[in-house]
């Protein structure tokens, strides 16, 4: 017993040495309790961001949530939410998280992803289809950063065309940017998020920064958003901004069989036009033409 | 039967009583039976848009957000790649070459525009070398993908080996062609060089020596003896050349071209001179080391007895 005390006071003794090395701020052996924490001023940007989904997601939305979710560090994790709960309790979930954004993905036909991206408590919040979507754990993509350093932010030139691009950039920033002296970062900058506009849809990518003179390699995850909707609560309210070139996977896929089905319904088609074109007598004769034909011995003979 | 295209997403099959109520409300009209709703239109609330835009600007600094907007870095003086691709919008999302490196050249005038930004604000950016903390991806996924690198880099110095072989094997079967081409055209020429001295068009055998003299530095090893496996005696040899050897035999003795233009045996003096006396001038010469005749060579026998 004597031993391990002795050794338990070396110990105590070594960390104050240690305190005292580092110059850290060495609390007070007796505080009152009402005497305010010591702040630490330089984390102003406070963003806390809700990661999680919906239930029946594919390994591969799993993966890309995965992904997320060590990208940002400032994010916060929660069980996958039962597909029956109406979305507007996500803002409850926030609000029990303390956050005040939050990426929420939505499963459907357990095929079909959807992202919702929200600014909690008071809106907007914009719904995505995601598309095309390659995580970080493939090997394709070489490139490695800090996890929690801060990502720049790069967005293309059409994001200060449309207003709601402009709005979306808003959103993204204070989303998926790190917040400055966050206590999870790092305090390097070697990886930016590429945000594009092409084909009316929002392209994804992360890279590495090599050099500073500007060699990148990909990190991933890689993505691409198609906008549907933009609302002005979170998660409900009224109708900013619908996208007129969206198409629903639904209806994609529809169309794709459609279109197989039509050569089917052309050959029918065909067959039927053919049948009804088709003449029931190639020639119409009268019966009265043989009534006054005689027929000569002569040809009678030959034919007998 | 009756099409009816709804414009919302229910999918349900039309059913009878779908086509009546529809009919109740006026959407079917008789001699119309496909009614095709509007599109709908798509809402683009842009007072609204900006309303809720400047409410959601938080007014930090850009230290706190560090957001870039620009445009594609200009491609390399050395690549011959056109600016302004702007209006090939569609070709360039088909083509993932020519949109990824879009994307990476966005990536890099931001890079570029953002450390400048950082360095001027007395930020570091770059990570020091002693400097370990967790990293993104492990070290285990890191080694992964290197080994698939490296699989990847043996793969094609595989296939270019395995292409240089190859063109090598069709290069080396060329020389080969060359050379027998080459063997065939040189016995050719010497056969005919052969023909033609057994003509008498020509009256040296430098041809032959040539080819000995070619042979000799070439083949002859250190017993004096020519490196050729088969040779037939000397006597098969002269047969050969006498009677010919291989080849065709018949149409041997038909005329060609070549012998009915060959003027080799014709001589001024002896074709174009008078009939009687060549003869008698041959005759002349040419006795002197005849045999004599037999009597005379009896007589000759005779006397030395």
């Amino acid at each position: 017993m004597g031993k391990r005390s002795r050794k338990v006071f070396e110990e105590t003794k070594k960390n104050e040495a240690t305190k005292e090395l580092t110059d850290e701020v060495i609390l007070q052996p007796v505080i009152t309790s009402d005497e305010p924490p010591a702040k630490q001023s330089r984390w102003i940007n406070k963003q806390r961001a809700l990661i999680f989904s919906s239930r029946g997601i594919s390994h591969r939305a799993r993966h890309l949530m995965i992904d997320l979710r060590t990208m940002m560090p400032h994010s916060k994790a929660e069980p996958k939410m039962d597909r029956k709960d109406k979305l507007f309790v996500i803002n409850e979930i926030c609000e029990m998280k303390n956050c005040n954004k939050c990426v929420f993905f939505e499963a459907k036909k357990k095929q079909d992803l959807y992202m919702w991206v929200s600014n909690c408590p008071r809106g907007p919040s914009a719904k995505f289809l995601v598309e095309n979507v390659h995580t970080m754990s493939e090997l394709k993509m070489t490139g490695n950063c800090l996890k929690g350093s801060r990502p720049l932010l790069s967005f293309d030139n059409a994001f200060d065309d449309e207003p709601y691009l402009s709005l979306l950039k808003e959103l993204f920033i204070q989303t998926f940017g790190t917040p400055n002296h966050h206590p999870k970062s790092q305090p390097f900058f070697d990886h930016v998020f590429t945000f594009s506009v092409t084909d009316n849809r929002i392209w994804f990518r992360n890279y590495q920064i090599l050099e500073e003179d500007g060699s990148l390699v990909e990190i991933g995850p890689r993505f691409v958003l198609n906008p549907i909707r933009i609302f002005e609560g979170s998660f409900g309210g009224p109708t900013l901004f619908t996208n007129p070139h969206y198409v629903s996977p639904n209806t994609h896929r529809q169309l794709i069989r459609r279109q197989v089905a039509q050569k089917y319904i052309n050959r029918v088609h065909a067959k039927k036009s053919l049948d009804e074109r088709k003449p029931e007598f190639t020639y119409r004769s009268d019966i009265t033409d043989d009534v006054f034909v005689t027929i000569r011995p002569e040809d009678n003979q030959q034919n007998g | 039967m009756v099409d009816f295209h709804h414009s919302s997403d229910s999918e349900a099959a039309d059913s009878d009583e779908e086509l009546q109520r529809a009919f109740a409300a006026g959407k079917l009209k008789p001699g119309l039976n496909v009614v095709v709703e509007a599109p709908k239109q798509s809402i683009n609330n842009v007072t609204g848009m900006k309303q809720k835009l400047k409410e959601l600007q938080q007014g930090l600094d850009w230290v706190e957000r560090l957001d870039l907007t620009n445009p594609p870095a200009p491609p390399p003086p050395g690549s011959n790649e056109t600016e302004g691709t702007e209006g090939s919008g569609v070709a360039e999302t088909d083509n993932d070459f020519k949109r990824e490196l879009r994307f990476y050249r966005q990536a890099q005038a931001s890079v570029l525009t953002g450390l400048a930004k950082l360095h001027k604000l007395g930020i570091k950016t770059r990570r020091p070398d002693d400097y370990f903390a967790e990293m993104s991806k492990t070290d285990d996924h890191m080694k992964r993908i290197r080994e698939k690198l490296l699989e990847k880099q043996q793969g094609i110095e595989n296939r270019d080996k395995a292409r240089k072989l190859r063109d090598l094997k069709k290069y080396g079967k060329k020389v080969q062609q060359d050379v027998l081409q080459k063997r065939h055209k040189e016995k050719r020429e010497m056969l005919d060089a052969v023909k033609k001295f057994r003509k008498g068009q020509k009256d040296k055998l430098d041809f032959l020596e040539e080819t000995e003299g070619k042979g000799k530095g070439k083949q002859q090893n250190r017993h004096g003896k020519t490196d050729q496996p088969f040779q037939p005696n000397r006597k098969r040899q002269y047969k050969n050349t006498k009677f010919g050897y291989g080849g065709q035999k018949k149409r041997g003795k038909m005329n060609t071209k070549e012998s009915a233009s060959d003027m080799s045996g014709f001589s001024k003096k002896i074709n174009q001179g008078k009939p009687g006396k060549q003869y008698a001038n041959k005759n002349k010469k040419g006795n002197k080391n005849k045999r004599p005749g037999k009597t005379q060579r009896q007589t000759m026998k005779n006397r030395q007895k």
